[in-house]
This record gives C-alpha cells, sequence and structure tokens, in this order.
C-alpha cells in the first residue's frame, strides 16, 4: 500500500463517519462519538507510551482536567469557543507544571507517580467547592449530539494526522531514541528535557478536548465518570491491545475493544466488565506486542500492512552517491584564531563514587589533530575519564576545558553539541530503530548554531546511508540495530558518533575481538579521521598493537593516576609502566 | 486537647496503618521479585474481605477460621496466576513483557471485582463481631482491636524472620537483588517467582479478614488500596517488610489526624501526597542511593 492509498483510506473513513447522524440512529452516533473520543485518547496516551516508552498513567486526569475547564466554563456562559481553548490550556498548564518533577523519574517510578496523580485529581474535584464537589457540574440542557460528533470527527483527523506527522519528524525520532536509551540519546545531541515536557504537554492538551467533548456530549459530569481509576485504564488497554507504537495500533485496539464492550451491554446481562477484563487478560497473555505484532496478523497477506513497524513505512535505502563522509574536512576549514589551544585539558580531575576515587588528580593536554592511546588496567579509570569529558558524570573537582572552554556545568548533550563524539565499550545503538536511523538521530539534532547546516529529516536519513557506507554497514540500513552481530554494533557505535560531527572522537575499546584485517582496517579510519577530516582522537585499548600503528602518544592510567604520557616506544619502558601494566618481565620490544 | 482523644485516635490510625502495611507486605515481595506493577493487588484484599464477610454471615465461624480457610485458597491463586498468566510473558522482550503484565493484571482486576460484585452485591459488607469494649485511661479499645493490633504485630514479626531465616526468603532475597546473580547461583527464579506471587497473596487473605472485622469492604475498593500499598513500599523500601511496616502505621497516622484535626475528606490526600513528595525528592527510590 502506498501511502496515498492510506490517506485516501482515512479520508473515506472520516467521510462515512461524517455521514452517519443523517442516516444512522441517535444510538449509533452516540456509540461512534465514544469510540472517536477513545480513539482520541489511546492514540494521544501512545505518544508517551508507544513512543517514548514512559507509562503515563495519569493520562485520564488531563482528560477530567479539560472536562471540568470547558463544561465549567459552560456553566457561567463562556463563550463555546474559548471553553473549548481553555480545555486544551488547562491540562497543557497542568502538565508544563508536573513534568519537571514527573520526569525525573524513570521506568516503574514514572508509573508509579503518575499512578498517584489520578486520585489526587479525583480527589481535588471532589472537594472543592468550585468544582461542585461530588454533585458534578450540570449543563444547560440543550441537544448537542451531533455538534459534538463533527467536531469529534474533526479532532480525530488533527490526533491522526499529528500522529503520523510525529513518527516522521525530529521530534518522533527523539522520542525513540529516548525509549531505547536515555543517556545515549543526550550523548548524540537530543535535548532530552524539552522533548518530554513537549509530549506530555501535546498528549495532555489532546486528552483535556477528548473530555471537553465527551462533557459536552453529556451534559453533566462528575469526579467519578471523569477521573475514575477504573475507566482510566481502558484506553491505555486500547492502545496496548491494538499495538503500543504501531501507526494503527491505537485505532485497531480502540475499534475492537469498544465494540466488544458495546457487543457485551447489549447481549450480557451480567459479568460484562468480567469478560472485558477476560478479553484484556487474554491478549496481554498471548500477544503483549498487541494483536497487530501477533504472528497471525503478520502472516496473512491482507492484514500484514496493518501491523508494520514505522520503519517499515520508509522508503527503500538507496545507495550512497558520493565516497567518505559528508563532514567538514580539515583542509577547507580555516585554523581558528586561537591555534595553539589544546583541544582538550583536564586540569587536576578527579571523579570519586562514595570513597573509590576512580580519577585522582589527572592533568594532561590534547593538541587538535593527535591520536592518543588511553591506556591501563582495568579498573584503572579510563571509562570513567571519558564519561567526565562526555558529561555523563559530573567530575567532583578539576577543570576540563575543551578548546579553551569550560565544559563545567555542560549537558550531556551539550557536550555532544560542542563537538564532543563517543563509543561506548558495550555498544548502546538504539535497539528497535534501524541502523540508518541510528545515525540520522545526531544528524537530526544538530543545529545552524552548532556550527555546520541544520538538516531535516528526509536529508538525514540520506546523509546517514554515507556514514553507514563508511563503516561497511551498507547492506545493513534497514535492519534494526538489535539484529546486528557485536562487531557490526561497535561499527554502528562508530558511525552514530561521527554523525555528531565530533571534533574529538572518545573510542572506547573497539579493537577487541577483531580479526587482524579488521583491525588494520579500523587503524586505516581513525587515521584518515584525523589525516582527512581533522578529528582528534582519544582510543582506549588494550591491544597494542593496533595502537602501536596509529598512535601519536599514549598516557596511561593506574588506579585512577596518571603515570606516564608520552611516545609509545617510551610509555613501554618505563618502570611504572612495566611494573603495573605490562608486566615486569617484557620484552625489549613492544609487545604486539 | 484531650489526651484520651489523642490516643483514641493514634489507635485508630495505628490499626488502619498496620492493615495498609500487610497489604503493602505482599505487594513488596511481588514487586521487589518480579518486577511487575500488579494492578490487582489491592482488589484481592477487596475480594477476599467479600468473601470473608460472606462466609461470616452464612457460618459464622471465627476469623481465624476464615484465615485457614482463605490463605491456601489464595495462595493457590497467586500460584497459578503467576505461573499460568505471566511467567509466560518473561520469554518475550522487555517491552513485550510490562505491557503484557499491564494488561493481564488490570483484566484481573476487572475480572476479580466484577464476579464479587455479582455474588455478593456491590454493596460495602463486614464481619460484624461484637466483641466487648475495655477501657484504659479513657481510651476505648473494643476486644477486636486489641486482637487485631496484637494479630498484625505477631504476623508481621513471625513474616519478618520467616524471609531473614528461611531458604525460601534468601532466595526472595536474593532474586529481588540480582536476578542473574541468584539464578547463576542455583535459585530456580521462575519457581521463587510463582512461589512468592502464593505468598504475597496468601498474606492479602490474613490482612483481608482483619480488615474486614475493622472496616467495611466493597468489591470496587481494591485499587484505591493498591495506590496507598505502592506509597508503602516507596516509602518504605522494596522489599523492606520492617521499612513497610513503619510506613504503614506512618500513612495511617497521618490519614486517621487528618481526618480529626481538618477534614475526613482530605484524608486519602495524604498518601498520594507522600508519595509524590518522596519520589520527587528522592527519584531513585527512598532509601537507595544513586547507582554509582
Amino acid at each position: 500500500m502506498t501511502n496515498i492509498r492510506y490517506w485516501l483510506a482515512g479520508g473515506l473513513a472520516l467521510a462515512c463517519l461524517a455521514a452517519v447522524p443523517t442516516v444512522g440512529s441517535a444510538y449509533i452516533t452516540t456509540f461512534l462519538f465514544t469510540l472517536l473520543i477513545s480513539y482520541v485518547l489511546a492514540q494521544s496516551w501512545d505518544w508517551i507510551g508507544g513512543e517514548m516508552g514512559y507509562i503515563n498513567l495519569a493520562h485520564f486526569a488531563f482528560y477530567g482536567i479539560g472536562a471540568y475547564a470547558f463544561c465549567l466554563g459552560l456553566r457561567d456562559g463562556v463563550p463555546i469557543a474559548l471553553c473549548f481553548a481553555a480545555a486544551a490550556t488547562a491540562p497543557a498548564i497542568v502538565a508544563l507544571v508536573v513534568s519537571l518533577p514527573l520526569f525525573r523519574l524513570r521506568g516503574d517510578y514514572f508509573a508509579f507517580a503518575t499512578l498517584a496523580i489520578l486520585p489526587l485529581t479525583e480527589l481535588l474535584a471532589f472537594n472543592f467547592e468550585f468544582t461542585g464537589g461530588a454533585d458534578g457540574v450540570v449543563l444547560p440542557p440543550d441537544y448537542v449530539l451531533f455538534d459534538a460528533y463533527y467536531l469529534a470527527i474533526g479532532l480525530v483527523a488533527v490526533t491522526a494526522v499529528t500522529g503520523i506527522w510525529l513518527v516522521r519528524t525530529r521530534f518522533g525520532y527523539a522520542l525513540k531514541a529516548i525509549r531505547n536509551d536515555e543517556e545515549a540519546a543526550e550523548i548524540v545531541g537530543v535535548r532530552i528535557f524539552p522533548v518530554k515536557a513537549k509530549v506530555l504537554i501535546l498528549s495532555a492538551a489532546f486528552a483535556g478536548v477528548a473530555g471537553a467533548l465527551q462533557g459536552w456530549q453529556l451534559s453533566y459530569i462528575d469526579p467519578t465518570t471523569v477521573f475514575g481509576l477504573d475507566v482510566a485504564l481502558i484506553p491505555i488497554a486500547m492502545a496496548l491491545l491494538g499495538g503500543s507504537g504501531l501507526i494503527l495500533g491505537p485505532v485497531v485496539g480502540v475499534i475492537i475493544l469498544s465494540s466488544f464492550n458495546q457487543l457485551l451491554i447489549i447481549g450480557l446481562p451480567i459479568l460484562q466488565t468480567a469478560i472485558f477484563g477476560l478479553l484484556l487478560l487474554l491478549i496481554g497473555r498471548f500477544m503483549p506486542g498487541g494483536l497487530l505484532r501477533s504472528q497471525a496478523v503478520r502472516d496473512s497477506r491482507w492484514t500484514r500492512f496493518l501491523g508494520r513497524e514505522h520503519h517499515e513505512h520508509l522508503a527503500e535505502a538507496d545507495a550512497p552517491d558520493r565516497p567518505g563522509l559528508p563532514l567538514p574536512r580539515a583542509a577547507d576549514v580555516p585554523d581558528t584564531e586561537n591555534a595553539g589551544t589544546p583541544i582538550l585539558e583536564c586540569r587536576n580531575l578527579t571523579m570519586a563514587f562514595g570513597g573509590n576515587v576512580a580519577v585522582d588528580d589527572v592533568s594532561f593536554s590534547i593538541a587538535p589533530g593527535e591520536i592518543v592511546g588511553l591506556i591501563g588496567t582495568n579498573g584503572s579509570g579510563k571509562t570513567t575519564l571519558f564519561n567526565c569529558v562526555s558529561k555523563v558524570f559530573e567530575p567532583r573537582s578539576g577543570e576540563i576545558l575543551f578548546a579553551g572552554r569550560s565544559l563545567r556545568g555542560l549537558r550531556r548533550d551539550g557536550a555532544s553539541r560542542a563537538g564532543i563524539g563517543r563509543t561506548y565499550q558495550i555498544p548502546r545503538p538504539f535497539s528497535d530503530l534501524t541502523v540508518r536511523e541510528n545515525i540520522a538521530i545526531p544528524l537530526m539534532n544538530r543545529e545552524a548554531e552548532d556550527g555546520g547546516e541544520s538538516v531535516g529529516r528526509r536529508e538525514a536519513l540520506a546523509l546517514a546511508a554515507q556514514f553507514a557506507a563508511y563503516v561497511g554497514l551498507s547492506n545493513r540500513l534497514s535492519d534494526r540495530a538489535d539484529s546486528l552481530n557485536l562487531q557490526q554494533k561497535k561499527a554502528l557505535e562508530l558511525a552514530r558518533a561521527l554523525a555528531c560531527r565530533p571534533r574529538l572522537l572518545l573510542v572506547d575499546e573497539v579493537a577487541s575481538g577483531l580479526t587482524p584485517t579488521e583491525i588494520a582496517a579500523f587503524v586505516a579510519h581513525i587515521r584518515e579521521l584525523r589525516d582527512t577530516y581533522g578529528i582528534t582522537v582519544i582510543w582506549v585499548e588494550h591491544i597494542f598493537s593496533a595502537l602501536a600503528q596509529v598512535v601519536d602518544r599514549v598516557i596511561v592510567l593506574e588506579q585512577g593516576e596518571l603515570i606516564a604520557d608520552g611516545p609509545l616506544d617510551d610509555v613501554v619502558r618505563d618502570e611504572r609502566v612495566l611494573r603495573t601494566y605490562l608486566g615486569s618481565a617484557a620484552p625489549e620490544t613492544p609487545p604486539c | 486537647m484531650d489526651a484520651a482523644i489523642f490516643f483514641q485516635i493514634a489507635l485508630g490510625g495505628l490499626l488502619l496503618g498496620g492493615l495498609y502495611a500487610l497489604v503493602a507486605f505482599g505487594l513488596s515481595l511481588i514487586y521487589g521479585v518480579a518486577r511487575i506493577l500488579n494492578f490487582a493487588h489491592g482488589t484481592l484484599l477487596a475480594v477476599g474481605g467479600v468473601a470473608a464477610s460472606g462466609i461470616f454471615a452464612a457460618t459464622g465461624w471465627s476469623p481465624l477460621v476464615i484465615i485457614a480457610l482463605l490463605v491456601p485458597v489464595f495462595a493457590a491463586f497467586g500460584y497459578v496466576f503467576y505461573d499460568r498468566l505471566l511467567q509466560p510473558l518473561t520469554r518475550r522482550t522487555h517491552f513485550e513483557y510490562t505491557v503484557g503484565s499491564v494488561l493481564v493484571t488490570v483484566g484481573a482486576l476487572l475480572i476479580l471485582s466484577d464476579i464479587a460484585a455479582w455474588i455478593a452485591g456491590p454493596a460495602p459488607t463486614n464481619i460484624p463481631i461484637d466483641f466487648h469494649a475495655i477501657e484504659i485511661g479513657g481510651v476505648i479499645v473494643s476486644t477486636s482491636q486489641a486482637w487485631i493490633l496484637g494479630g498484625i504485630v505477631a504476623f508481621t514479626v513471625a513474616l519478618h524472620h520467616y524471609i531473614r531465616r528461611s531458604w525460601f526468603g534468601r532466595a526472595m532475597r536474593a532474586v529481588t537483588q540480582d536476578h542473574a546473580g541468584a539464578t547463576i547461583c542455583g535459585v530456580r527464579a521462575d519457581r521463587v517467582h510463582a512461589l512468592t506471587f502464593a505468598f504475597g497473596s496468601g498474606i492479602v487473605a490474613v490482612a483481608a479478614v482483619l480488615y474486614t472485622m475493622l472496616y467495611p469492604v466493597d468489591p470496587y475498593m481494591g485499587f484505591s488500596l493498591t495506590v496507598k500499598a505502592f506509597t508503602i513500599i516507596i516509602l518504605g523500601g522494596i522489599g523492606n517488610l520492617m521499612g513497610a511496616l513503619i510506613a504503614g502505621i506512618f500513612l495511617g497516622l497521618a490519614e486517621s489526624f487528618t481526618s480529626f484535626f481538618w477534614a475526613t475528606q482530605w484524608a486519602p490526600a495524604i498518601s498520594i501526597i507522600l508519595l509524590l513528595v518522596i519520589l520527587i525528592l528522592f527519584p531513585q527510590g527512598f532509601g537507595r542511593r544513586k547507582a554509582a
């Protein structure tokens, strides 16, 4: 199915829905109305749940706040357009306020906190006088079903388009990066907090308008109907049932669960809720990825398109047209005015975890264009040093200067934007995204003020192919990162780090496990990165033969202290290095 | 203020808090071991309470007999619930495990409360045992309150020691701290998970009978109890029973005094606000250091 067909199908569905009030009964219109509202709730929840991977149990609170804002306004004679505006802005403001404390929490703790918000809002609605307490708010009698229904269709259209827009923008990719690995997302330059706050506000505003429409149609709300705990879980269950994170997941979940519920109400006098619960339970047990991810749906040629993951909607990968990397070349970059400044300078850097001093008073400086090996026994502080430079850790004391500028107070994404790229010893790619998307995320997150032009999503995905080709992943462009083997993941990490357009590249143990030929190829890459693109490299490695081929000098750490700094040939003859790292029986020649 | 009134309120808070703590124990162990947000946990108490009051109304048996009857049933339910419905999800991806367990436990919540309401009716019920009241320095204590208080204390101490000393307790703690590590050391994590569900559900049965002796229960009250229990385990530390007891009593006292001195309708806000404040102040969980 092509994209045009999707749009046509969607438009046709909405047109059919719009025709219902004229041909159908009030009963069917009411049913479809609740279905439309459920879709808006399920879909807007899924932007946080499915896209960003946070279980937000407070979603219904925003629905209720919107309903109250609208109904209170309408009761007091405020023009209806203003009431709808209030229904969108009130939850958005609440979302903005709560996002700051809420997003300090991760994983289940976030779920706990959001779980508490809903009963709190219910209680507030019960206890405040202006909300009418347990009596709720009664609107002046007026037959608004059809008006509310048409507005709901409009809201659904806006929601669907927003959802489709969302998965395809830089913003959507930021969400996906956060879902996979927040630290890695920051390292490649995603500003995670504003992204989280924005998506919560967006989802809250949609839920609020949905609540307003529902309140308008019912012409009566009370705390239990709009904040009730049991009903609150239903839209979430709908999104999960269809397939969280899939474009059509919430649609399918809503249609199935709403219809099922309606059938139960008609056909079964008792135990409706229990049967409904049983359906949820069975889906959770047998198709936890959602109905659309189940084997039966994916195997049938008629339904396969429903369960397509977002990256399967992307156009096929095209081979890069130019060789090399789309990075500024060293020859083209004019020498900066402060040419004598070291690219990286650490002054008395100390990092400790409790009483364990991992990096102890380390000072060194690295000139632009150097390739420096960083060696030392396991646990000597190499990776901790990297983590300090890339701002994963805030050092306890000391100063880090990058191209003369202090890194103090900078966040991880700030370090990345400043031009520090890194790889991890154990690769941390964004597992459920493709190779191409992994590389494109840092490209999209560059902005004009960071130096270099900002690129759109489409262009970033195209450029990503060149980086992938550089590290030898051209044939895996459309494969998910979690399908790669360890070496390919390491290659992907290198490509992703390069896509941050670093001026300083921190490479953490890439060569272990590579064959000599692969090591030679990797060494050639490192050299080319310096010679052609002017990238300074610090390389943590245990394999001496690899380092010996390319490094200008090495820095040796031992128990967090810097014990040697100089050309490799000198360092391997250093008494302390021999004793602590290489072993005292080291031969005259460097061990290879 | 009259000291007698103060102690009267404190006693009420203590009892309520002790019962909250009992509900939280099971959830704490289950969450610690299996990392599942068991939304159905409080509903189990509601169902247990409804069943207990039904049995009492029909037979007039002693609450102790009812406990002895309900505990094995609940434990068996917990075991089968995990073993048949949740354990198969552990073979899936992390995402599917989380989503699947949410759907399964929410489904169970709906099923349990609806069936209980169908059988016993949606109205609140309790175990109306008349014990005589005794007066200690102006504070009126019914003997049932005294029994329940004593029961909670004895039960908590017994549980605490069981979990400290027994092999099952050690296995549970090992799995809580490091799942992979415990498995490597020969702990059969699957069995421990299922047994923890059984154990936690059994504790809920005890809590349910005690709760119903003091307060009315209805089939739909479960979820708000689950929220309270989550508050308590965040406050007291995951898998830490003594912490949960202190947190539960703190919560019970806070609610009682709020209802008395301020307004009854704001009492439920205490646990919610407490949970939010604690999570915001200690985003990594209370009593846990930031991972190095």
